[in-house]
């Protein structure tokens, strides 16, 4: 008999550690804010499998908002290439 | 122009009615079946439940069979509606009939009919003359067939994942958005007294607040989707769409404050079940023939008002259209998308737009209560000396009837006046609309200090 909320915590643990770790190798700034985004709403959906419904909603309300703004902040303020520019050779 | 002996305009309003009901028809025979079957378990979705719970792989099974029927439902069926009022309504506004591809327009089939005695004569008919409500399918068949390309400098791996955060977020609301009393996936039976019968009554304490959050998720989505196609329009729109998605966020959050604190709940079965009280009380007036609906409440006009232009600037539609503003951005965050990929963010308007009208309905306008006027008696096998009663008009299409009745108000709003500026778009969010839900929250929060709540 496999417990469901067995197979479900430690899946979305799995997604957790897993996007927590890109976070901090990724080297593009916008995959760190996607991955970012990921962890905190993994951590929404351990909230709501211990029965914390309202942190669990605020949390994606809080940092699923917050977190475009970070995008923004991280395309306009930062000096990194934002776009691919085309070679010179083409 | 020639004459038609038929007004085909008029016929196809008309018809209008009747495609209304129709769409709310076979939830109502599922809902037959599920109950003829399981005996008195009065929903469709908890009917299925119920009749496959004996095992925990079937009931996962079951879970998923409701979540299907409730996407072609609400995404396929609904949308497609949607998609057909706006086509024909925006079409009559500029003077022209717009989409005409109906069923008569299958050569096919318009033989086949003709053949039959009592429809007369074989009619032949251009294939341009039909209802239009096929037309939004033909396109759907035709971006399938399309080939998916992908630009040649864009961030495949984000660019391919956009799409389907976008949709599955939009989608995700439709968990919580109930039809009726019957017809919802999250929440659960509560046993209520009610007039002095002991009922089960479906509660789901967290609805309103659920439907916020994944609302909220969609502007991750378009600015991926913006950054990841590499093109300087679409990361603009994606801009745009991301500042203008968080700015009328903060009103539309605001004023289903106000409503809760107002009202006590964020349940939106509590909600309309509060709603379609009857005597309708302000102080110390009643109106005895007027349903307790909020917006009826002078209290709640400002928070209905603001909430409505929130609704149509989240789901981008057209005074607010400025992200994907086609004469300039070239259809902004959605330029380089082809396909289905582009007729899954193409269609995240319209989800929005119906999940934002259910919204508006639940919390202003009394959600799915109406008339039942006549009830059919149906045999329930289960038990043989019961009856199941269905409804003739049954909860969803009263649901259904409001959100399309609201969407028309949309599309009549955006194609009556002009696009306005990125500058005041968010002028008009943050320096009119924020302050005025704040107002809002004071008027409700006012009405449940010193009149007791409604």
């Amino acid at each position: 008999m496999v417990d469901g909320e067995l197979v479900a915590f430690v899946v979305l643990s799995a997604i957790e550690i897993l996007a927590a770790i890109m976070v901090v190798t990724s080297r593009k700034l916008v995959h760190n804010v996607f991955w970012l985004a990921i962890t905190l709403i993994t951590i929404a959906g351990i909230y709501v499998l211990f029965r914390a419904e309202l942190v669990g909603l605020i949390q994606i309300v809080v940092y699923a908002g917050a977190v475009p703004v970070l995008f923004l902040f991280g395309i306009m303020l930062t000096r990194r290439k934002i776009m691919e520019e085309p070679h010179e050779s083409e | 122009m020639t004459g038609h002996l038929i007004d085909l305009y008029a016929w196809s309003y008309a018809l209008a009615n009747f495609v209304l009901w129709l769409t709310a028809l076979p939830v109502q025979g599922i809902a037959a079946i599920a109950n003829v079957a399981t005996g008195s378990v009065p929903d469709p979705l908890t009917g299925t439940l119920v009749f496959l719970d004996s095992e925990p792989l079937t009931a996962f099974v079951a879970v998923i069979i409701e979540i299907n029927i409730m996407l072609v439902w609400a995404a396929a069926l609904n949308l497609f509606t949607l998609m057909w009022i706006e086509r024909k309504l925006y079409s009559r506004l500029q003077d022209r009939r717009g989409i005409m591809i109906g069923l008569g327009s299958f050569d096919f089939l318009a033989a086949t009919l003709g053949r039959i005695p009592l429809l007369g004569r074989p009619f032949r008919r251009p294939s341009h003359l039909g209802t239009g409500y096929l037309q939004n399918l033909a396109d759907g068949i035709k971006l399938i067939q399309k080939e998916v390309i992908t630009p040649a400098r864009a961030d495949k791996w984000m660019f391919h994942a956009a799409p389907v955060i976008i949709a599955v977020s939009t989608l995700m609301a439709f968990v919580a958005l109930p039809w009726s009393e019957g017809m919802w996936i999250m929440g659960s039976y509560e046993t209520r007294i009610v007039g002095g019968v002991s009922t089960p009554v479906p509660v789901n304490p967290w609805g309103i607040l659920f439907i916020l959050a994944v609302f909220s998720i969609a502007p991750l989505g378009i600015l991926i989707a913006g950054w990841a196609s590499n093109n300087k329009y679409t990361l603009i729109g994606g801009m745009r769409a991301a500042a203008q998605l968080m700015s009328y966020e903060i009103p539309l959050a605001l004023c289903v404050i106000a409503v809760v604190v107002f009202s006590g709940t964020l349940d939106p079965f509590e909600l309309v079940r509060r709603q379609s009280e009857r005597p309708f009380t302000f102080g110390q007036w009643t109106i005895p023939w007027l349903p307790n609906w909020y917006v009826l409440n002078p209290l709640m006009w400002i928070a209905f008002i603001v909430f409505f232009i929130s609704v149509i600037a989240e789901s981008e539609r057209i005074p607010f259209d400025i992200p994907e503003a086609e004469a300039e951005l070239v259809e902004g965050w959605t330029t380089e998308y082809s396909g289905m990929r582009f007729g899954l963010v193409f269609a995240f308007k319209w989800l929005r737009a119906l999940v934002g009208a259910g919204l508006i309905s639940i919390l202003f306008l009394g959600g799915w209560s109406g008339p039942t006027f006549v009830t059919l008696g149906a045999p329930n096998l289960a038990d043989i000396t019961a009856t199941y009663s269905i409804p003739i008009l049954p909860q969803e299409f009263w649901f259904v009837l409001r959100v399309y009745i609201i969407f028309v108000v949309f599309v009549w709003i955006g194609w009556s006046v002009p696009r306005i500026r990125i500058d005041q778009i968010l002028n008009i969010g943050w320096k009119r609309l924020v302050p005025l839900s704040l107002l809002a929250i004071l008027l409700g929060a006012g009405a449940r200090a010193w009149l007791g709540g409604f």
